[in-house]
Protein backbone atom coordinates (compact mmCIF):
# COMPACT_ATOMS: atom_id res chain seq x y z
CA UNK A 1 0.00 0.00 0.00
CA UNK A 2 1.20 3.38 -0.88
CA UNK A 3 1.32 6.21 1.89
CA UNK A 4 -0.69 8.89 1.88
CA UNK A 5 1.35 12.34 0.75
CA UNK A 6 -1.74 14.01 2.58
CA UNK A 7 -1.94 12.77 5.80
CA UNK A 8 0.39 13.55 8.69
CA UNK A 9 0.35 11.60 11.81
CA UNK A 10 1.05 13.61 15.23
CA UNK A 11 2.96 11.75 17.76
CA UNK A 12 3.67 12.63 21.35
CA UNK A 13 4.33 11.87 24.95
CA UNK A 14 1.46 13.29 27.24
CA UNK A 15 1.69 16.57 28.12
CA UNK A 16 3.75 17.54 25.20
CA UNK A 17 1.33 19.57 24.17
CA UNK A 18 0.24 17.31 21.03
CA UNK A 19 -3.05 17.80 21.11
CA UNK A 20 -2.66 21.40 21.84
CA UNK A 21 -1.14 21.79 18.38
CA UNK A 22 -3.81 19.31 16.56
CA UNK A 23 -6.35 21.52 18.20
CA UNK A 24 -4.79 24.52 16.87
CA UNK A 25 -4.24 23.27 13.20
CA UNK A 26 -7.31 21.49 12.67
CA UNK A 27 -9.69 24.25 14.56
CA UNK A 28 -13.26 23.34 14.61
CA UNK A 29 -12.16 20.50 11.16
CA UNK A 30 -12.44 17.86 13.85
CA UNK A 31 -13.75 14.48 13.65
CA UNK A 32 -13.84 11.95 16.59
CA UNK A 33 -14.70 8.38 16.92
CA UNK A 34 -13.47 5.37 18.39
CA UNK A 35 -10.95 2.92 16.60
CA UNK A 36 -12.94 -0.61 15.55
CA UNK A 37 -13.55 -2.77 18.92
CA UNK A 38 -11.46 -0.83 21.21
CA UNK A 39 -12.52 2.25 23.33
CA UNK A 40 -9.29 4.27 22.14
CA UNK A 41 -10.31 7.65 20.87
CA UNK A 42 -9.44 8.26 17.21
CA UNK A 43 -9.25 11.96 16.55
CA UNK A 44 -8.64 13.75 12.99
CA UNK A 45 -9.00 16.66 11.63
CA UNK A 46 -8.08 18.91 8.44
CA UNK A 47 -5.79 21.36 7.88
CA UNK A 48 -4.84 23.81 5.24
CA UNK A 49 -1.36 24.21 4.41
CA UNK A 50 -0.92 26.67 1.09
CA UNK A 51 -3.87 26.02 -0.43
CA UNK A 52 -3.09 22.38 0.42
CA UNK A 53 -5.68 20.39 2.54
CA UNK A 54 -3.65 18.13 4.94
CA UNK A 55 -5.65 14.94 6.74
CA UNK A 56 -4.32 15.34 10.66
CA UNK A 57 -4.32 11.77 12.68
CA UNK A 58 -3.89 12.82 16.26
CA UNK A 59 -2.41 9.78 17.76
CA UNK A 60 -2.91 8.42 21.38
CA UNK A 61 -0.47 10.04 23.81
CA UNK A 62 2.05 8.00 24.73
CA UNK A 63 5.61 7.51 26.08
CA UNK A 64 6.65 4.62 24.17
CA UNK A 65 5.68 2.20 21.47
CA UNK A 66 6.20 -1.21 23.03
CA UNK A 67 2.60 -3.27 23.73
CA UNK A 68 2.05 -2.23 26.63
CA UNK A 69 -0.93 -0.25 26.30
CA UNK A 70 -3.75 -0.05 23.90
CA UNK A 71 -2.93 3.39 23.36
CA UNK A 72 0.58 1.80 21.97
CA UNK A 73 -0.76 -0.51 19.94
CA UNK A 74 -2.96 1.65 18.45
CA UNK A 75 -0.32 4.10 17.79
CA UNK A 76 2.12 1.17 15.95
CA UNK A 77 -1.00 -0.19 14.03
CA UNK A 78 -1.72 3.42 12.36
CA UNK A 79 1.60 3.92 11.58
CA UNK A 80 1.90 0.39 9.98
CA UNK A 81 -1.46 0.25 8.57
CA UNK A 82 -2.66 3.25 7.70
CA UNK A 83 0.57 4.50 6.50
CA UNK A 84 0.58 8.49 7.06
CA UNK A 85 2.85 10.35 4.66
CA UNK A 86 4.96 11.48 7.80
CA UNK A 87 4.92 11.70 11.50
CA UNK A 88 5.00 15.30 12.87
CA UNK A 89 6.63 14.06 16.73
CA UNK A 90 5.83 17.06 19.10
CA UNK A 91 8.37 16.19 21.88
CA UNK A 92 8.46 18.91 25.42
CA UNK A 93 11.59 20.37 24.48
CA UNK A 94 11.85 20.95 28.75
CA UNK A 95 12.48 17.20 29.28
CA UNK A 96 14.03 16.29 25.95
CA UNK A 97 15.72 13.19 27.02
CA UNK A 98 12.62 11.77 28.55
CA UNK A 99 10.42 12.42 25.21
CA UNK A 100 12.85 11.37 22.93
CA UNK A 101 12.28 7.76 24.24
CA UNK A 102 9.35 7.72 21.63
CA UNK A 103 11.20 9.61 18.84
CA UNK A 104 13.68 7.01 18.91
CA UNK A 105 11.27 4.16 18.50
CA UNK A 106 9.53 6.40 15.80
CA UNK A 107 12.83 6.25 13.93
CA UNK A 108 13.70 2.61 14.50
CA UNK A 109 10.39 1.41 12.78
CA UNK A 110 11.53 3.53 9.92
CA UNK A 111 8.89 5.87 9.13
CA UNK A 112 9.43 9.37 8.34
CA UNK A 113 9.63 12.06 11.32
CA UNK A 114 10.39 15.90 11.80
CA UNK A 115 10.32 17.03 15.47
CA UNK A 116 8.58 20.09 16.74
CA UNK A 117 10.23 21.14 20.28
CA UNK A 118 7.57 22.46 21.92
CA UNK A 119 7.53 24.72 24.95
CA UNK A 120 10.52 26.20 23.52
CA UNK A 121 9.53 29.03 26.04
CA UNK A 122 9.86 27.05 29.07
CA UNK A 123 12.26 25.51 28.35
CA UNK A 124 14.36 29.04 28.00
CA UNK A 125 12.89 30.72 31.49
CA UNK A 126 14.42 26.94 32.82
CA UNK A 127 17.85 28.13 31.67
CA UNK A 128 17.75 25.29 28.58
CA UNK A 129 19.22 26.17 25.69
CA UNK A 130 18.87 23.66 22.89
CA UNK A 131 21.16 23.30 19.57
CA UNK A 132 18.89 22.63 17.11
CA UNK A 133 20.79 22.68 14.41
CA UNK A 134 23.52 19.92 16.09
CA UNK A 135 20.28 17.96 17.06
CA UNK A 136 19.29 17.93 13.42
CA UNK A 137 23.33 17.07 12.72
CA UNK A 138 23.00 14.15 15.32
CA UNK A 139 20.00 12.01 14.48
CA UNK A 140 19.43 13.67 10.94
CA UNK A 141 15.82 14.62 11.48
CA UNK A 142 14.50 17.76 10.96
CA UNK A 143 13.65 19.71 13.82
CA UNK A 144 11.55 22.88 14.27
CA UNK A 145 11.51 24.82 17.67
CA UNK A 146 7.33 25.54 18.54
CA UNK A 147 5.07 26.98 21.27
CA UNK A 148 1.82 24.69 20.57
CA UNK A 149 0.12 27.36 23.06
CA UNK A 150 0.66 30.29 20.89
CA UNK A 151 1.15 28.80 17.67
CA UNK A 152 4.94 29.54 17.07
CA UNK A 153 6.49 27.61 14.43
CA UNK A 154 3.78 25.11 14.37
CA UNK A 155 2.82 26.46 11.03
CA UNK A 156 6.72 25.59 9.46
CA UNK A 157 6.83 22.44 11.74
CA UNK A 158 3.86 21.28 9.11
CA UNK A 159 5.37 22.44 6.45
CA UNK A 160 8.09 20.49 6.99
CA UNK A 161 6.28 17.01 7.68
CA UNK A 162 4.75 17.81 4.28
CA UNK A 163 8.05 18.34 2.60
CA UNK A 164 9.25 15.27 4.01
CA UNK A 165 6.31 13.32 3.05
CA UNK A 166 6.86 14.63 -0.64
CA UNK A 167 10.32 13.29 -0.77
CA UNK A 168 9.94 9.99 0.80
CA UNK A 169 6.96 7.35 0.30
CA UNK A 170 5.98 6.72 4.13
CA UNK A 171 9.42 4.96 4.80
CA UNK A 172 12.99 6.28 5.30
CA UNK A 173 15.57 4.49 6.61
CA UNK A 174 14.96 3.02 9.88
CA UNK A 175 17.70 4.12 12.66
CA UNK A 176 19.60 0.88 13.40
CA UNK A 177 21.36 1.21 17.06
CA UNK A 178 23.58 -0.87 18.30
CA UNK A 179 21.75 -2.61 21.59
CA UNK A 180 25.12 -3.95 22.93
CA UNK A 181 27.14 -7.11 21.62
CA UNK A 182 24.76 -9.99 22.64
CA UNK A 183 21.13 -8.55 20.95
CA UNK A 184 23.17 -7.31 18.07
CA UNK A 185 24.47 -10.73 17.19
CA UNK A 186 21.34 -12.09 17.62
CA UNK A 187 19.54 -9.31 15.35
CA UNK A 188 22.04 -9.96 12.06
CA UNK A 189 21.41 -13.80 12.30
CA UNK A 190 17.50 -13.24 12.83
CA UNK A 191 16.65 -10.19 10.41
CA UNK A 192 17.96 -12.12 7.74
CA UNK A 193 15.33 -15.21 8.33
CA UNK A 194 12.73 -12.32 8.90
CA UNK A 195 13.72 -10.61 5.49
CA UNK A 196 13.74 -14.20 3.72
CA UNK A 197 10.17 -14.93 4.76
CA UNK A 198 8.89 -11.85 4.10
CA UNK A 199 7.15 -11.68 7.55
CA UNK A 200 5.34 -8.14 8.14
CA UNK A 201 7.10 -6.85 4.71
CA UNK A 202 5.60 -4.01 3.85
CA UNK A 203 4.52 -2.83 7.49
CA UNK A 204 7.53 -3.08 9.66
CA UNK A 205 11.30 -3.51 8.71
CA UNK A 206 12.83 -6.76 9.34
CA UNK A 207 15.16 -5.99 11.48
CA UNK A 208 12.59 -4.03 13.51
CA UNK A 209 10.88 -7.31 13.61
CA UNK A 210 13.42 -9.59 14.80
CA UNK A 211 14.15 -6.63 17.33
CA UNK A 212 10.28 -7.32 18.86
CA UNK A 213 10.82 -10.50 19.47
CA UNK A 214 13.21 -10.07 21.33
CA UNK A 215 11.47 -7.81 23.05
CA UNK A 216 8.58 -10.42 23.15
CA UNK A 217 6.25 -8.27 21.83
CA UNK A 218 3.08 -10.08 22.02
CA UNK A 219 1.01 -8.41 19.41
CA UNK A 220 4.21 -8.56 17.08
CA UNK A 221 4.81 -12.12 17.57
CA UNK A 222 0.92 -12.93 17.18
CA UNK A 223 1.24 -11.14 13.64
CA UNK A 224 4.50 -12.94 12.72
CA UNK A 225 3.34 -16.39 14.14
CA UNK A 226 -0.20 -15.64 11.37
CA UNK A 227 2.50 -14.90 8.67
CA UNK A 228 4.69 -17.57 9.17
CA UNK A 229 4.52 -20.19 11.40
CA UNK A 230 7.93 -21.96 11.05
CA UNK A 231 10.16 -18.86 10.86
CA UNK A 232 8.07 -17.29 13.91
CA UNK A 233 9.01 -20.57 15.77
CA UNK A 234 12.59 -20.31 14.84
CA UNK A 235 12.77 -16.60 15.94
CA UNK A 236 11.36 -17.64 19.40
CA UNK A 237 13.80 -20.11 19.91
CA UNK A 238 16.62 -17.83 19.36
CA UNK A 239 14.86 -14.96 21.29
CA UNK A 240 15.09 -17.58 24.57
CA UNK A 241 18.73 -18.60 23.65
CA UNK A 242 19.56 -15.06 24.24
CA UNK A 243 17.61 -14.68 26.95
CA UNK A 244 18.77 -17.41 28.79
CA UNK A 245 22.24 -16.01 28.04
CA UNK A 246 21.83 -12.92 29.05
CA UNK A 247 20.25 -13.95 31.99
CA UNK A 248 23.55 -15.67 33.12
CA UNK A 249 25.93 -12.95 32.17
CA UNK A 250 24.10 -10.01 32.99
CA UNK A 251 21.49 -10.80 35.22
CA UNK A 252 18.99 -9.07 32.93
CA UNK A 253 16.62 -9.93 30.06
CA UNK A 254 16.97 -8.40 26.40
CA UNK A 255 14.15 -6.37 26.46
CA UNK A 256 15.79 -4.06 29.78
CA UNK A 257 18.80 -4.18 27.70
CA UNK A 258 17.26 -2.34 24.62
CA UNK A 259 15.67 -0.42 26.51
CA UNK A 260 18.74 0.64 28.40
CA UNK A 261 20.48 1.35 25.14
CA UNK A 262 18.10 3.14 23.79
CA UNK A 263 18.37 5.62 26.35
CA UNK A 264 22.10 5.32 26.57
CA UNK A 265 21.65 6.41 22.80
CA UNK A 266 19.56 9.97 23.41
CA UNK A 267 21.74 10.76 26.61
CA UNK A 268 25.18 10.63 24.50
CA UNK A 269 23.48 12.36 21.56
CA UNK A 270 22.38 15.28 24.11
CA UNK A 271 25.90 15.10 25.98
CA UNK A 272 27.08 16.24 22.50
CA UNK A 273 26.63 19.87 22.57
CA UNK A 274 22.44 19.69 22.06
CA UNK A 275 21.35 20.55 24.85
CA UNK A 276 22.82 23.44 27.54
CA UNK A 277 21.56 24.55 31.28
CA UNK A 278 20.05 23.84 33.51
CA UNK A 279 20.33 20.29 36.36
CA UNK B 1 30.00 8.97 45.91
CA UNK B 2 29.74 5.76 48.16
CA UNK B 3 29.44 3.12 46.97
CA UNK B 4 26.59 1.42 48.56
CA UNK B 5 23.78 -0.16 46.61
CA UNK B 6 20.48 0.40 47.98
CA UNK B 7 16.64 -0.10 47.60
CA UNK B 8 14.85 3.36 46.24
CA UNK B 9 12.66 2.89 49.20
CA UNK B 10 15.16 3.37 51.80
CA UNK B 11 16.45 7.35 50.70
CA UNK B 12 15.78 9.97 52.54
CA UNK B 13 13.81 13.18 51.58
CA UNK B 14 16.62 15.66 49.81
CA UNK B 15 18.84 12.50 49.32
CA UNK B 16 20.87 12.03 45.30
CA UNK B 17 21.23 8.67 44.18
CA UNK B 18 22.29 6.83 40.88
CA UNK B 19 20.42 4.08 39.47
CA UNK B 20 21.85 1.11 39.77
CA UNK B 21 20.02 -1.70 38.37
CA UNK B 22 15.85 -2.35 37.71
CA UNK B 23 15.00 -5.59 38.59
CA UNK B 24 11.01 -5.59 37.80
CA UNK B 25 10.45 -7.96 35.00
CA UNK B 26 7.02 -8.14 32.71
CA UNK B 27 4.99 -5.11 32.80
CA UNK B 28 6.04 -3.42 35.48
CA UNK B 29 9.27 -3.65 34.41
CA UNK B 30 8.78 -2.23 31.04
CA UNK B 31 6.60 0.94 32.67
CA UNK B 32 9.53 2.01 34.94
CA UNK B 33 11.87 2.16 32.16
CA UNK B 34 9.16 3.90 29.62
CA UNK B 35 9.29 6.49 32.52
CA UNK B 36 12.73 7.25 32.08
CA UNK B 37 13.88 5.35 35.68
CA UNK B 38 16.68 3.40 33.88
CA UNK B 39 20.79 2.79 35.25
CA UNK B 40 22.94 5.20 35.56
CA UNK B 41 20.28 8.00 35.77
CA UNK B 42 20.19 10.31 38.81
CA UNK B 43 17.37 10.69 40.90
CA UNK B 44 16.73 13.02 43.65
CA UNK B 45 13.69 11.74 46.58
CA UNK B 46 11.61 15.47 46.97
CA UNK B 47 9.14 14.40 49.16
CA UNK B 48 7.03 11.57 50.18
CA UNK B 49 3.31 11.39 51.15
CA UNK B 50 1.71 10.49 54.84
CA UNK B 51 2.57 7.06 55.15
CA UNK B 52 5.86 7.16 53.09
CA UNK B 53 3.70 5.98 50.21
CA UNK B 54 4.10 6.98 47.67
CA UNK B 55 7.35 9.08 46.60
CA UNK B 56 8.18 11.97 44.67
CA UNK B 57 11.11 11.71 42.87
CA UNK B 58 12.94 14.41 40.72
CA UNK B 59 14.83 13.05 37.16
CA UNK B 60 16.07 14.14 33.79
CA UNK B 61 14.63 17.61 34.69
CA UNK B 62 11.08 16.13 35.21
CA UNK B 63 8.90 15.06 38.66
CA UNK B 64 7.35 11.21 38.73
CA UNK B 65 6.12 10.14 41.65
CA UNK B 66 6.13 6.02 42.75
CA UNK B 67 4.77 3.42 45.05
CA UNK B 68 6.84 2.17 47.13
CA UNK B 69 6.01 -1.15 45.89
CA UNK B 70 7.63 0.00 42.48
CA UNK B 71 10.61 1.79 44.09
CA UNK B 72 11.27 -1.96 45.65
CA UNK B 73 12.53 -3.10 42.21
CA UNK B 74 14.62 0.24 41.61
CA UNK B 75 18.34 -0.23 43.29
CA UNK B 76 20.77 3.03 43.48
CA UNK B 77 24.20 3.88 44.60
CA UNK B 78 23.47 6.39 47.25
Amino acid sequence: MAAAQNIIAIAGNPNSGKTTAFNRYTGSRQRVGNYPGITVEKKEGTANVDGRSVTLVDLPGTYSLTAYSLEEVVARRVLAEDRPGAVLDVVNAGVLERNLYLTVQLLEMGVPVVVALNMMDEARAQGLSIDVKRFEELTGVKAVPAVARSGEGLEEALRAALALADRCDGRSAPLEISYGTDIDAALKEMTPLVEKAGMLAGKFPARWVALKYLEQDEDIMAQGRAASRDVSDKLAEMTGKVAAHVKVTLNTYPEALIADYRYGYISSMLKQGVVKGAE
Amino acid sequence: MADTVVSLRTLEKGQKAVIAAITAEGEMGRRIRDMGLVPGVEVQVMGRAPLEDPVALRLLGFTLTLRNKEADFIAVRA
